[in-house]
This record gives structure tokens, C-alpha cells and sequence, in this order.
């Protein structure tokens, strides 16, 4: 299985998207300045809202890292997603496919202990009622019993579910322990920033460039073969196959960065910083929405991720105007993005 | 409301103020869960709490001889117009040694503001370990319209976090700061703690 | 005023020159009622509109989401006098849609129909009781209740930031609730939520002293009726939880309007601090709004069983567990906000011991059934219903419980049925349950078993139509309080949408049948459910005189329990 997922994720990587690559959208810090611009061309009813805020401060911070970024060269264009990769499928009714390891790990806890435990349990609740309701019934049982205590019974309706808890909480606590292990030395960082209502993802490593990331209007989705509604203009692009330090913080209340094809959550709290390790084991696009409420467009700051082999990340980094290496040497000009000047 | 002469009554009233009692207790707790709360996080490190260290404490520290990067990051809340980032994005050091950072901190507007940084460490459970002896964080800062300053922190990591099985593995702590305008800002006199 | 008799404990001896079914004037009767039954009947009035109304809120927001798009809401928002034109007001409106059906149903319908209504009406009746302990204080929660409704109301129609009323979810975090709201919409809103918070209050004070003081003579704590008891752990969670949320609430409110920092880092504040006070509180309250179903269920099922409850003192003290352990488990809703790993890790495992005492109740009511002679009169297939689908509710809680799994799950719709299934599903349930088995015994009229039987299974397919797809959706990554979402979503929305008009005409049921017995039920004898059904309630009139017990009943054995 991940051999076909490792095969398709490749040939996306390398496939070229000439149409959309074409359009304005092409040079990824040019699409961020102009980000209303795009919302604005297509607008269905639902979508004007879109163009309606002009990405309040997104607007003002890109314009600098515009200004920053070299010309283009169009060596990266936006990996198109794969069916059923790292987005939900129609009629889906088991968790997305997982692309990281403690993705997956949660995930064969979720399927092998968990639904196993629950699903007996509930099937036994109801047969127990089922047995109860046609063998007690009072045709069947004119007479009802006084029993009404029975030491050994409750003593083992209690031990029991201990020892299932007991059973469920071992490889609970082991998945807490990895999911919390600490980045390696030298990991990539990169900080998601929640914003009232959209993502911006920064490099602090390659420069300190931010990257602004709006909704995509539903036609312009649906043109470049992405779901409405999850498709976002700009993508928070990283490498694959190796740790990545994922900060986040809100710049105004509390949002939630989501990826479920990764496992991935955590809020976006303003004042503070969280951090949490991602790893992704291919290349690929993977979606995810805002996680929590953040006022009226908390709907539409979808989260795109798009996870390259390390030389095109590189490569997308350098398009951003972004450095490569030697991390620790000063970003000085690079970090300004966010504030408005014009308060 | 009722006549306090009747036994039964004067047993329901006493049931009823010691109940309300217990609800106004918890009341009280709400509110000193407050002050509880930051003096919690600040004895413990949860939530990324960071330390804070005479030079004098800090001087009795021991460097050990093992390494340990710091990241530094600076936020501006939306709406602010300061820009703020750190002068270094990392600083390799020793565990247990003093280093010292910087951070620029610029206002671009035409009106004097006030600032306040809040701060925390990540991951979480370094919170315990990171004393900072000096910081810029620990008083207000005022910046005139396009002032520009580069503000010192000074800080250790306590080669104790090497005792602390759910810490000692990290390589990398993150000093994070987020500036605030704060609410009395825009008063033009320069306010120093 | 003279004319409403003084209800003064246990002074048998009221010998003035009232009969027994003396009763006030209609207005003193109803809006200066000291009688825990009329208030009772008030509560009961008061859920079912706010359930009306809130339940409408469910239905506007099940109609947006049966396709993706925005179809209703722009309507919607034109119709409350928002501004339609506006992209951010009419998605203001989802969010305010959200916040109303949550608090509507937390504490207008739900808490109002369980503790003020059944727990008014049988508490002291089962106790032997003339009455609460302390009736105007009883009276005064009703209206405290009622005016934080109208508060809530007034809300929707005030300035709220990017639109009308308050957007900010039932669970207010800062700092959406405070910098993030501007206009007095979310102050209405927390202004409902302290009158209404008082109320309960006001009225945990009430049970406690009327349960600990004015049993009649012979029934020990460990003879109280499982409901009473249910009722008793209910007002001490009400009663060390909710001051907590006034509190919080009180700090968002001077945090909005005085320029106090508690949950603002500007002032050192810290906006996670409000979510762990939040929770405190609301953990509880979860539990606050289950165990008098728990109660109700218990009698239920003993009732038809025509058996005494198995295992009662575990039973009884299950619930003293599930309300102690209740107060130390509230970070499992604080999952992703950056705990650390231990911190995760306790909470994880505190949380899965309420499995314990929740599996205890379920196979005690299942062993109370063994053996017994089951009749299956309305409430016992509602109580049958509650049992499964809490279950189903249950065992769901035990996979979020784990913070490993719960990150990918938290704020997803796996979140929305799970505690659906404990509240719309099993607390509606032992609400309904409750109703028919009581309603008799209020109105004196008999319901039609056959609407009952029907609103049951009506209701049943309905709301597993609405909730058990929204597992699906939640294990597929949808968000909750989403008003639009990607095509892939829409199958399972459209399936629970189609789910709630089936539950719609359930509801129709019910009003029906409270319809047909109003005006032409049967009359209802003292005890219509016949042997099975032995606590004190039963020994009196259907409805019971206005003032009862004047003469205490003593508890011998045979009433135990």
C-alpha cells in the first residue's frame, strides 16, 4: 500500500500544472500579495465574502515579503492532490488514510483496540437487553423475582471494566509518549500563525518569510482539481520523510492548526506558543480546517500542507526568497511580516 | 420566611446557609484560581512558564558540557504596529550557561505606544528549567513613533532539566514572545517599572 | 398574600381552614407559586417552549447543512434584521445559531426539565415531603431561570461583533468572547448565563436542605428512591461547580466592559485559564445533566420489572462517584491546547475511570430487569432506548477519552454525536422516559400508550439518523461549527438532515398526545403502573392534592427503595 501511495505522490510531485502555473497564481509570494485579487475574479454568492476582506493585515505583510522574494522561476507550481490522499472521500466513514507514523499508530490503536472494545461491548450491552426483554417479558415470566444483590456479579462488573481500561490505557499512554517525543536536533521549524480568518506560515530557519494563505474561491478550487471549501491559495509547503518542528500562535484569538490525514491538532493560542512534532512520510497535499472557533469565517481558513522531497522544498524556498542552510545566521530584514503599518 | 421559632425550620436554614456557604466558597475559588493559577505555573513551569533568577542565583549555576540550542520567536498581535523579531533566530550554548540574546523591536506608527511582552517556552515541560536573569519582558517598554531598540535577555538553562526524564531529550528549547499593546498605551510619557 | 399558606416543614397541624385542594388565585397561583408541584408545572411549561425554540435553532441549522453553500442563512439573517448583504454577518449568524442551541438546551431545557421540573415534582413526594424547604427561594430560581431566557434573547438581537447576538459558542472562550465580540450581545448572553446560574444555585441549596432535612420519618439516605439520590449528588455538583462559572464569567464580563485583564495576556492574564475554569465547571455539568435521567431511569426500570433496583447502595454510589471523579477529569476537553505530556496523560487515565461507575449503572439496570416480570409500558422502552443509546454514547467517550486519539477527533462531529448520543440521546430519552411515566400523575389524565409507543420509535430512527453519521464525519475530519463544508461531507449531512424532520415528526407525536390526553385522556388512578410501582408518589391522588403529606408517612421496610 504505501509503495502505490509512495509511486502516485511522486508522479504528482513532478507533474507540472501549465495551466494553473500560468495564471498570476504561479509566483507563490505574488499570488499572497495579490491574495484578494483571485477571490475577487471568480465569486459565487457564497464566496464574495472572500473578497470582501481583503486579508485584513495579510494584505500590508506579504506586500513585504513581495518586495523580499526574487523573480520566480517557476520551479515550483502547486502539487495536485490525489483522490482520497489526505483529504476526505465521499461516503468516507472510517478515518482519512494516515501519512505519518504516529498517525498511524493512533490509527491502529483507534481500529485494533479500541473499536474492537467498543463495538463488543456495545453489542453486548444490546444483547444482554435483547435476552432480558424476551425471556423476562411478562408472558414469559408472570412472577418477578426479589433478587436484588448478588456479590460475586457486582464485584465483576466492576473488576472487568478495570482490567478493559487497564488494557485500552497501556497503549494509550505509549502513544501520548511518542506523540510528545521532542524534535530531533536541527529539525525544520516552521510556525503556523492563526489569524482572523486566515494562516500564515513562517520559515523562520529559511529567512524568516512568511507565507499568507487564503481560501480559495469554490470555482477556482474546483478549476485546479481541489475540494471547495479545503483549497487554499497559498500552501504551508514542507519537506517530506523527515521531522518537522511545527509551532503555532494566534495573532488574535484562538484558532486550531488540523490536519487529520497527519493526526495532527493543536490550538493556535494568542500569547503563547504551542509546539508539536510532524512528520510526513511522503509527498503529497494534505487538508485540514480551522479547529476552533474563531468568529464568523472560522469555515473558511482551510490548511493546506503540501510536502515535497527535500530538494523541491528547497527549491520552493528558494522561489519564496527564502534561504537554505546555515539557519542561525541572522534573519534581520526577513521577520517583519505580520504588523499593519498604517494602524 | 419562615418563623425562626419552629425547630424544623431553623434546622432547614442552617443546612441552607452552610450549603451556600460551600457555593460561596467555590465562588471565592473561581476568583483566586487567578492569582493560584500563575503562582502554579510559575512554581512548576506548566504551560511554559520560564523562571526568574537573581544574577546571584544564576552565578551559582554550573555549566555542564552538554549542548542545548535556543530558538528565539517574536510576535506582534494583530493590529499592532511594532514590528519585533529576535536578532538571532537560534544560539547554541551549554547547558547551564549564561548567554545573553537580542530582540529589535520597532514602532512604525506615528503615535507613542506601550508594550508588553508575554512569553513562554516549548516545549512545555522546559518551562522549569529556563531561568531568565534579565529580560525586557519584565517591564513595560515604550517606543516612540519609529523608535527603534534591540532589547537583551539574559537567560540559563538549569542543568537540572537533565534529571527530568520528559525533558532531558530535547535539543532545542523555543523562547517565544508576543508583544501586547497595553491598555494605557498610548500615553506619551514613558512608563518603567 | 395571607392566602398562601405558610408551608412550615413539618408542622402537620395546619389547622386553618383550608381543605386539602385549597388553591390560590391564578395569578398567585403561577407567578407567586410556593407549591414545589406548580412550580414543577412551570419548569416543565418553560423547557418545553425553550426546547421548542432551541430544537427550531437545530432545525435551521440542519436545513444549512443538508448540501454545502450557504442556502438559508442569508435569509435567516435578513429575517432577525441583521444585515444580509454583509458575507461576515450572515456567517455571524451560524455562529450565533451555535451558541443558542447550546445554552437553550443546556440550561433552558435540559437542566430546567430534569431538576426544576421532575425534581420539583418528585423529590419531595418521594420523600414524604409536604414541600421544598425553602418555597419562595423555589420560586425565586423559576423566574431567575426565566429572565436569563429573555436575556439570551435580547442577545440575538444586539450587536455582537461581525454581526447580531452572540457568536462566541456556548463555551464563551476568551478571547473571542471578549476582544473578539464587540457590542452588548455576548454581555446579554453571559448576563443569562449568571440569572440562570443563580437560579440553579438557588435551587441546588433548596434540594440539599429539603433531602437532608425533610425525609419523612424512617427513610435513611440509603432508603431514598434512586431518584432522589440522583437529584441529591446533582444539587452538590450544581452547587461547587456553577459558582465557578459565575466566577469566570463574571471575570469575561469586567474583562469586556472595566478594563480588568483576567484572561487577557495584555494584562497577564492567560485566555487557557478560562477554558480550564470553563471546564471545571462544565465537566460537572455534563454529569449534571445526566444523572437525574439516571434517577429517572432507575425507577423506571424497577417499576416495570416489578423489582427493587439491583444492587441499589452501588448504584446510589456509583453516582457519588461519577460526581466526585467528575470534578477532576475537565482538561480532557483542553486536549490540543498545548498540555504537556503528564498533564495529558492523567487526564487520559482519570477520564476512563468513570467507564467504572458508568458500566456499573448499566448492568444494574440490566440485572434489575433479569428476573423480573417486564411489562412494557411506554417509559420502560424509553428507558430501554436511554440504556443502548447511552451506551453507544458511553462507549465513544472512552475513545476520546484517550489524548492520543482525541487529537485528531477533538472539535470534530465524532465530538458532536458523542455527546449528542449522552444528551440528546440519553437525556431527551430519560426525559421522555420520565415524562410518560409521570405525566399521569401530574395532570391526572392518562396519555395513549400507542402515541407514546410510536413517538418512541419515531424518535429513535430520527435521532440515530441525525447522530450516528456524524461519527462518520467525525473520524473523516469534518470540523464542528462549520456552516459550509467540502462536497466529500455531504452524504452523511444530508442523511442526519433527513434524520431530523424524521425526529421532527416525532416531536409532533408527543404534542399530539399531550393534546389528546389533556382533553380527553382517561382519568388516572393513584398508582396506574400497578404493583412494580412502590415509592411514596404512588400512595397519593393522580395529580396529588395540593398540599400533601400533612399527615408524614412513615417508612417501614416494605417502601424501601
Amino acid at each position: 500500500m504505501s509503495l502505490s501511495h509512495v509511486a502516485r505522490a511522486v508522479t504528482g510531485a513532478f507533474r507540472t500544472m501549465s495551466l494553473a502555473a500560468a495564471l498570476a497564481f504561479a509566483p507563490q509570494a505574488m499570488a499572497a500579495a495579490a491574495a484578494p485579487a483571485p477571490a475577487a475574479a471568480a465569486a459565487p454568492a457564497p464566496e464574495a465574502p472572500v473578497a470582501a476582506t481583503p486579508a485584513p493585515a495579510g494584505s500590508a505583510a506579504p506586500a513585504d515579503a513581495a518586495a523580499a522574494a526574487p523573480v520566480d522561476k517557476g520551479s515550483y507550481s502547486p502539487m495536485k492532490p490525489v483522490d482520497g490522499k489526505g483529504q476526505p472521500v465521499a461516503k468516507g466513514w472510517t478515518f482519512q488514510d494516515q501519512y505519518s507514523p504516529n498517525g498511524q499508530e493512533a490509527l491502529r490503536m483507534h481500529d485494533y483496540i479500541l473499536m474492537p472494545v467498543i463495538t463488543v461491548i456495545t453489542l453486548f450491552v444490546l444483547l444482554l437487553l435483547l435476552l432480558v426483554m424476551v425471556r423476562f417479558r411478562r408472558s414469559a415470566n408472570p412472577v418477578a423475582s426479589k433478587t436484588s444483590h448478588n456479590t460475586t456479579i457486582e464485584i465483576i462488573w466492576t473488576v472487568v471494566p478495570v482490567l478493559i481500561l487497564v488494557f485500552v490505557a497501556v497503549p494509550s499512554i505509549r502513544l501520548l509518549a511518542h506523540q510528545y517525543a521532542p524534535a530531533p536536533k536541527g529539525a525544520l521549524t516552521v510556525k503556523a500563525t492563526g489569524y482572523q480568518w486566515y494562516w500564515g506560515y513562517t520559515y523562520p530557519d529559511n529567512g524568516g518569510f512568511e507565507v499568507i494563505s487564503n481560501i480559495l474561491p469554490d470555482a477556482e478550487a474546483i478549476k485546479r482539481g481541489e475540494q471547495p471549501q479545503l483549497a487554499a491559495d497559498n500552501r504551508m509547503v514542507v519537506p517530506a520523510g523527515e521531522p518537522i518542528r511545527l509551532q503555532t500562535t494566534g495573532s488574535d484569538v484562538i484558532h486550531a492548526f488540523a490536519v487529520p490525514s497527519l493526526w495532527f491538532k493543536l490550538d493556535a493560542v494568542p500569547g503563547r506558543i504551542n509546539e508539536k512534532v510532524l512528520f510526513i512520510k511522503e509527498p503529497g497535499v494534505y487538508y485540514g480546517q480551522c479547529s476552533e472557533l474563531c468568529g464568523a469565517r472560522h469555515g473558511y481558513m482551510p490548511i493546506v500542507v503540501e510536502a515535497l522531497p527535500r530538494a523541491k522544498f528547497e527549491e520552493w524556498v528558494k522561489a519564496q526568497g527564502g534561504t537554505v542552510g546555515a539557519p542561525a545566521t541572522a534573519t534581520a530584514a526577513a521577520a517583519p511580516a505580520k504588523p499593519t503599518p498604517a494602524a | 420566611m419562615v418563623t425562626a421559632t419552629k425547630p424544623s425550620s431553623n434546622r432547614n436554614i442552617r443546612v441552607g446557609i452552610i450549603a451556600a456557604g460551600g457555593a460561596l466558597a467555590m465562588l471565592g475559588l473561581g476568583y483566586a484560581s487567578v492569582p493560584l493559577y500563575r503562582i502554579f505555573c510559575q512554581a512548576t513551569g506548566f504551560n511554559g512558564t520560564t523562571q526568574r533568577s537573581t544574577a546571584a542565583q544564576a552565578a551559582a549555576v554550573k555549566a555542564t558540557m552538554r549542548p542545548i540550542t535556543i530558538r528565539f520567536d517574536g510576535n506582534v498581535v494583530n493590529g499592532m504596529p511594532w514590528q519585533f523579531h529576535p536578532e538571532q533566530v537560534t544560539q547554541s550554548g551549554l547547558i547551564g550557561e549564561r548567554k545573553m540574546a537580542f530582540f529589535i523591536a520597532k514602532n512604525i506608527s506615528n503615535r507613542t505606544i506601550t508594550g508588553r511582552a508575554v512569553y513562554n517556552v516549548t516545549p512545555e515541560q522546559t518551562g522549569a528549567y529556563f531561568h531568565k536573569i534579565q529580560c525586557f519582558c519584565f517591564n513595560d517598554q515604550t517606543l516612540k513613533p519609529g523608535e527603534e531598540v534591540r532589547m537583551p535577555v539574559l537567560y540559563y538553562v538549569d542543568p537540572d532539566i537533565l534529571t527530568d526524564p520528559n525533558a532531558k531529550d530535547v535539543s532545542e528549547i523555543t523562547l517565544s514572545y508576543t508583544f501586547l499593546e497595553a491598555a494605557d498605551s498610548t500615553q506619551s510619557t514613558p512608563k518603567n517599572k | 398574600m395571607a392566602s398562601i399558606p405558610a408551608h412550615e416543614g413539618f408542622d402537620a397541624h395546619h389547622d386553618d381552614a383550608h381543605d386539602h385542594d385549597h388553591k390560590p388565585a391564578f395569578f398567585q397561583r403561577w407567578f407567586m407559586s410556593t407549591n414545589h408541584k406548580d412550580i414543577g408545572t412551570l419548569y416543565l411549561i418553560f423547557a418545553i417552549i425553550a426546547g421548542i425554540i432551541g430544537g427550531g435553532v437545530s432545525g435551521i441549522m440542519r436545513a444549512e447543512l443538508a448540501h454545502p453553500g450557504i442556502q438559508y442563512l442569508g435569509w435567516w439573517t435578513h429575517f432577525l434584521g441583521g444585515n444580509d448583504q454583509d458575507f461576515n454577518a450572515t456567517l455571524h449568524l451560524w455562529n450565533v445559531l451555535i451558541t443558542a442551541h447550546g445554552l437553550i438546551m443546556v440550561f433552558f431545557m435540559v437542566m430546567p426539565a430534569l431538576i426544576g421540573g421532575f425534581g420539583n415534582w418528585f423529590v419531595p413526594l418521594m420523600i414524604g415531603a409536604p414541600d421544598m424547604a425553602f418555597p419562595r427561594m423555589n420560586n425565586i430560581s423559576f423566574w431567575l431561570t426565566v429572565s436569563g431566557f429573555c436575556s439570551l434573547m435580547i442577545s440575538a438581537f444586539m450587536p455582537g461583533g461581525t454581526g447580531m447576538g452572540a457568536g462566541t459558542g456556548w463555551t464563551v472562550y476568551a478571547p473571542l468572547s471578549t476582544s473578539g465580540s464587540v457590542g452588548p450581545a455576548v454581555d446579554f448572553a453571559i448576563f443569562s448565563l449568571h440569572l440562570a446560574g443563580a437560579g440553579s444555585i438557588l435551587g441546588a441549596i433548596n434540594f440539599i436542605t429539603t433531602i437532608f432535612n425533610m425525609r419523612a420519618p424512617g427513610m435513611t439516605l440509603h432508603k431514598m428512591p434512586l431518584f432522589v439520590w440522583s437529584m441529591l449528588v446533582t444539587a452538590f455538583l450544581l452547587l461547587l461547580s456553577l459558582p465557578v462559572l459565575a466566577a469566570a464569567i463574571t471575570m469575561l464580563l469586567t474583562d469586556r466592559n472595566f478594563g480588568t485583564t483576567f484572561f487577557n495576556p495584555a494584562g497577564g492574564g492567560d485566555p487557557i485559564l478560562y477554558q480550564h475554569l470553563f471546564w471545571f465547571f462544565g465537566h460537572p455539568e455534563v454529569y449534571i445533566m445526566i444523572l437525574p435521567g439516571f434517577g429517572i431511569i432507575s425507577q423506571i426500570i424497577s417499576t416495570f420489572s416489578k423489582k427493587p433496583v439491583f444492587g441499589y447502595l452501588g448504584m446510589a454510589y456509583a453516582m457519588v462517584a461519577i460526581g466526585a471523579v467528575g470534578f477532576i477529569v475537565w482538561a480532557h476537553h483542553m486536549y490540543t491546547t498545548g498540555l504537556d505530556v503528564n498533564t495529558k496523560m492523567y487526564f487520559t487515565a482519570a477520564t476512563m475511570v468513570i467507564a467504572v461507575p458508568t458500566g456499573i449503572k448499566i448492568f444494574s439496570w440490566i440485572a434489575t430487569m433479569w428476573g423480573g416480570s417486564l411489562e412494557f409500558k411506554s417509559p420502560l422502552v424509553w428507558a430501554i432506548g436511554f440504556i443502548f443509546l447511552f451506551t453507544v454514547g458511553g462507549v465513544t467517550g472512552v475513545v476520546l477519552a484517550n489524548g492520543g486519539i482525541d487529537d485528531n477527533l477533538q472539535d470534530t462531529y465524532y465530538v458532536v454525536a458523542h455527546f449528542h448520543y449522552v444528551l440528546s440521546l440519553g437525556a431527551v430519552t430519560s426525559l421522555f422516559a420520565g415524562f410518560y411515566y409521570w405525566f399521569p400523575k401530574m395532570s391526572g389524565r392518562m396519555h395513549s400508550e400507542f402515541l407514546s409507543h410510536l413517538h418512541f420509535w419515531v424518535f429513535f430512527v430520527g435521532v440515530n439518523l441525525i447522530f450516528f453519521p456524524m461519527h462518520f464525519l467525525g473520524v473523516q475530519g469534518m470540523p464542528r461549527r462549520y456552516p459550509d463544508y467540502a462536497p466529500a461531507f455531504e452524504f452523511w449531512n444530508t442523511i442526519a438532515t433527513n434524520g431530523y424532520m424524521v425526529m421532527a415528526a416525532s416531536m409532533v407525536i408527543f404534542f399530539v398526545n399531550i393534546a389528546y390526553s389533556l382533553v380527553a385522556g382517561p382519568k388516572a388512578v393513584g398508582n396506574y403502573w400497578g404493583e412494580g410501582a412502590t415509592t411514596l408518589e404512588w400512595t397519593l391522588s393522580s395529580p396529588p392534592p395540593f398540599h400533601q403529606f400533612e399527615t408524614l408517612p412513615v417508612i417501614e421496610e416494605a417502601h424501601a427503595h
